[in-house]
């Protein structure tokens, strides 16, 4: 880590930390994730006064362009997407004062060359100090090129102590282990870990973070955490699209590869992994890795008995009708792309042993939802005639992550009259109705993060290599195999087959 | 930033010459009435001494805002100057609900118009309507408690505005010994906070952040009370003697700091000019790096300040520095 220059007296210190002078270096500037999600970030932080007068954006992309076309680009994105406005129009104009431009080729040393010499320049003319964070939101096949490229033309290490270089990788991180392992032996040649930042959006949402504070900053729930009063977990990542315009990218990916081993994954080393010993990038980063490394890697056989994958048919989903995955744009009509995949896992540690973590995920679901559901154990003994309990079921306590942020808490009461009887009720917060403050979009918060060093939401190396460890095998079971693809009707909670995973266990998924 | 907040009035109720019980009657039912109403969230009690209705009124404008961020039980307490020997209490309450981008709070409002002697027992009304295990905020509109005022007992936080006390002769060292006694949150530091943190930004990074070191001289242009703040602000965190500052009268405020480093100058300025809603913040350095920056602070609407100092929970070390420091100015 580069030595902290002297901390300024005169920054707050009880409000969020303002970015330090800094390069922001986005590669792929004409892009979708650009124009979608860095430029409205960029533009909400200048507005919330966390971007120093001296920050400076380069956008390096093959479109030809000058630094004049890329601002004035960037000033119509950013009032397309509904920012801008009389309020945001004297920020942004003399905020892109340090906008420059850089076209050509990530193959090329003339572009590296070319953007050595911009960010000489901005540091001379606005004080960014060799400060640099890099962007890669190209497509994966460039993460290669472009960080060998850094490397080889000095702009992957700082020059001095107290200047950084980092660089923010997106999604997807490799497409099975091997390939992960092969980027990172790339990534690793130019950059230490420590100046690496692997993004997955999910961690920069409010509410996946809320998850830590419901576990590590209350004394009630962390109690009855475990496999003693846990019967077993359900985390819910359901989706209520279909491909969109994003077919033949999704062939490559599937279910498993565009949400489980990333997002899923996260959730469930935040839902099970062991108090930190410290709030920040190492102690909640360690955890985690040891809550993932305590998955079971499934055999063959266990992937034919415990993982159903799916496929969306024709079906209506909010009254509309909606072609199949196989009839998608871009899409192969034999196409054995899983759309949904449920599964069951074990977690081997002390904490969790024996108590089963189903997970489902899937596209064309009825509806939009991600949740994590802890249900627990029934009571040992039930004093009362079962007619009198009839639809108590066991309580759960449920974290909505989207939408309607929240927590359900669901337990037995009696129902008003003179018979005892007793059934389930639900207690719900909604995060929404306690504060009706806006909260930072997860770009915002992420981009804020990476500029200020701190790496406790982005990934890292060996969470990567642990969340394959986990998936691979059942991407190596299916291309080996001939596992069945199940079908499900768009607008349903997915194929007949999850439903018989649970209930060979005596239990069901929840309607959430 | 958007700020549209709708609001409705789920019930209201009005009656003269009653209880507090009474009142507390009639806004439980209020809410009992009311499904929207049935699940409320509180994060504080929020108490107003206004000194007339209209003065209530004004104040009930800005806090209906707050509950978007600090969902609040609000009480407006009234005294009649009118000190006749019984006492009596006419009272109004409201359940409303707060919407934004389709989520919703509710809020209650209760207006007590208090008469008699009892206008010298406000704290005796402040207890029953205080949400359970939840801070007490006791707001003062336009002027500052008196030592022996018996509603600071109750109050985990006094609420003031130095711009509007702040051309009073001993209004900062009044506020400096109430600090001591309790957290104090001052409307006019909010609202300085966009200065506050351009300032700061200016010398983020290592070829700004040396100047600091070497000021040579500050001058703070504003109102009474907020330069006197932003002046000892300055003092405190940055160990500035007296001799070095310099203070002049403006309807807007700034700050001009002139510093040296390795024999270079630098000047480092954040100025609002007019009375458009914009800070120039700009640096000069000899021989370095030259840029102006414009800043806009949208957030016009009133209750914004009153917001975010109510973030903060407990003393504020900085603002009280800088409140030290500035009694020292005034000597």
């Amino acid at each position: 880590m580069p030595a902290e220059p002297t901390a300024n007296p005169l920054a707050d210190t009880d409000s969020e930390r303002p970015a330090p002078p800094a390069v922001f270096v986005i590669f792929g500037a004409s892009g979708d994730l650009t124009s979608r999600k860095l430029m409205p970030a960029i533009e909400n932080l200048a507005l919330r006064r966390l971007l120093p007068a001296g920050f400076s954006v380069v956008g390096v992309a093959r479109t030809e362009m000058s630094d004049d076309d890329f601002r004035e680009r960037m000033r119509e994105l950013v009032e397309k997407g509904g920012g801008g406005g009389p309020e945001a129009k004297h920020v942004w104009e003399s905020f892109t004062g340090g906008f420059r431009y850089v076209a050509g080729e990530y193959g090329h040393p003339d572009t590296f060359n070319q953007l050595k010499d911009v960010l000489a320049e901005l540091d001379r003319e606005r004080g960014t100090a060799e400060n640099r964070l890099y962007y890669l939101a190209t497509p994966p096949s460039t993460f290669p090129t472009i960080v060998q490229a850094l490397g080889e033309h000095g702009l992957n290490k700082p020059t001095s102590d107290d200047a950084f270089v980092r660089i923010v990788i997106e999604k997807p991180y490799g497409h099975d282990a091997a390939s992960a392992a092969d980027l990172d032996s790339t990534v690793h040649g130019a950059f230490d870990e420590s100046q690496v930042y692997r993004i997955d959006h999910y961690l920069g949402k409010e509410t996946v973070q809320n998850v830590l504070a419901l576990r590590f900053a209350n004394a009630i729930f962390e109690p009855v955490w475990n496999r003693r009063y846990v019967d077993h977990v359900q985390i819910t990542v359901a989706e209520s699209l279909g491909v969109e315009h994003r077919g033949s990218f999704y062939e490559q990916a599937g279910a498993l590869r565009d949400i489980v081993q990333n997002h899923v994954m996260q959730v469930l080393a935040m839902t099970l992994m062991e108090p930190p010993a410290t709030f920040d990038a190492t102690g909640i980063r360690d955890e985690k890795v040891k809550a993932l490394r305590a998955v079971e890697v499934l055999t063959p056989e266990k992937v034919n008995d415990q993982v159903v994958r799916g496929q969306y048919q024709r079906g209506w989903v909010g009254g509309e009708e909606v072609p199949g995955y196989r009839e998608e744009d871009g899409v192969d009509p034999h196409s054995t792309t899983e759309t949904y995949v449920a599964m069951k896992l074990r977690v081997d540690n002390w904490r969790w042993a024996g108590v089963p973590v189903y997970v489902r995920t899937g596209k064309r679901l009825p509806k939009r939802v991600t949740e994590v559901a802890m249900q627990f154990h029934s009571v040992p003994h039930l004093p009362f005639a079962a007619s009198q309990a009839k639809g108590l079921e066991p309580d759960a306590l449920v974290l909505r992550i989207q939408p309607d942020e929240g927590i359900t808490l669901r337990f037995g009461a009696k129902v008003p009259g003179q018979a005892f009887r007793v059934r389930s009720v639900s207690m719900d917060f909604f995060y929404g109705a306690a504060f009706l403050e806006e909260t930072p979009e997860a770009y915002e918060r992420l981009l804020l993060d990476a500029l200020v060093g701190d790496a406790t939401l982005f990934i890292r190396t060996d969470e990567v290599e642990q969340a394959w460890r986990i998936v691979d095998p059942i991407l190596q079971a299916w291309s080996d195999g001939d596992a069945p693809l199940a079908k499900y009707e768009s607008g349903t909670w997915g194929p007949s087959e999850a439903d018989q995973l649970l209930e060979a266990d005596g239990r069901r998924w929840r309607n959430p | 930033m958007a700020e549209s907040i709708e609001f409705t009035t789920l019930g209201s109720w009005q009656a003269d010459s009653v209880t507090v019980g009474q009142v507390e009657a009639a806004l439980s039912d209020l809410r009992r009435h009311e499904e929207r109403a049935a699940v409320r969230t509180s994060v504080l009690t929020l108490v107003v001494v206004a000194k007339d209705p209209g003065e209530a009124d004004e104040t009930l404008g800005v806090v209906r805002h707050l509950g978007a961020r600090h969902p609040s039980r609000t009480l407006v307490l009234v005294p009649d100057e009118d000190d006749g020997e019984g006492s009596r209490l006419d009272a109004s309450a409201a359940v409303r609900l707060l919407e934004r981008d389709g989520r919703a709070v509710c809020v209650e409002e209760v207006i007590l118009e208090v008469r008699g002697r009892a206008r010298h027992h406000l704290d005796s009304l402040v207890e029953p309507f205080a949400l359970p295990d939840l801070p007490v905020a006791v707001s003062l509109p336009s002027r500052l408690p008196s030592p022996g005022d018996p509603l600071l007992a109750s109050a985990d936080r006094v609420i003031v505005d130095t711009r509007v006390v702040g051309s009073q002769a001993d209004a900062l060292s009044r506020l400096a010994s109430l600090s001591k006694r309790c957290a104090v949150t001052d409307l006019s530091w909010s609202r300085l906070k966009p200065w506050r943190q351009l300032l700061a930004s200016l010398f983020e990074g290592r070829v700004y952040r040396p100047f600091l070191d070497g000021v040579q001289s500050v001058e703070v242009q504003g109102r009474p009370g907020p330069r006197h703040l932003l002046a000892g602000w300055l003092m405190s965190r940055l160990g500035l003697p007296r001799a070095k500052v310099h203070l002049a009268d403006d309807e807007h405020a700034s700050i001009k700091l002139a510093c040296s480093h390795e024999g270079r100058a630098g000047h480092f300025q954040v100025e609002r000019k007019g009375d458009e809603r914009v800070i120039d913040a700009s640096v000069r350095i000899e021989g370095g790096p030259s840029y102006e920056q414009k800043v806009q602070f949208g957030e016009a609407w009133p209750s914004r300040s009153l917001a975010d100092s109510l973030t903060r929970m407990g003393h504020d070390e900085v603002y009280e520095g800088a409140l030290q420091a500035a009694v020292g100015l005034l000597r």
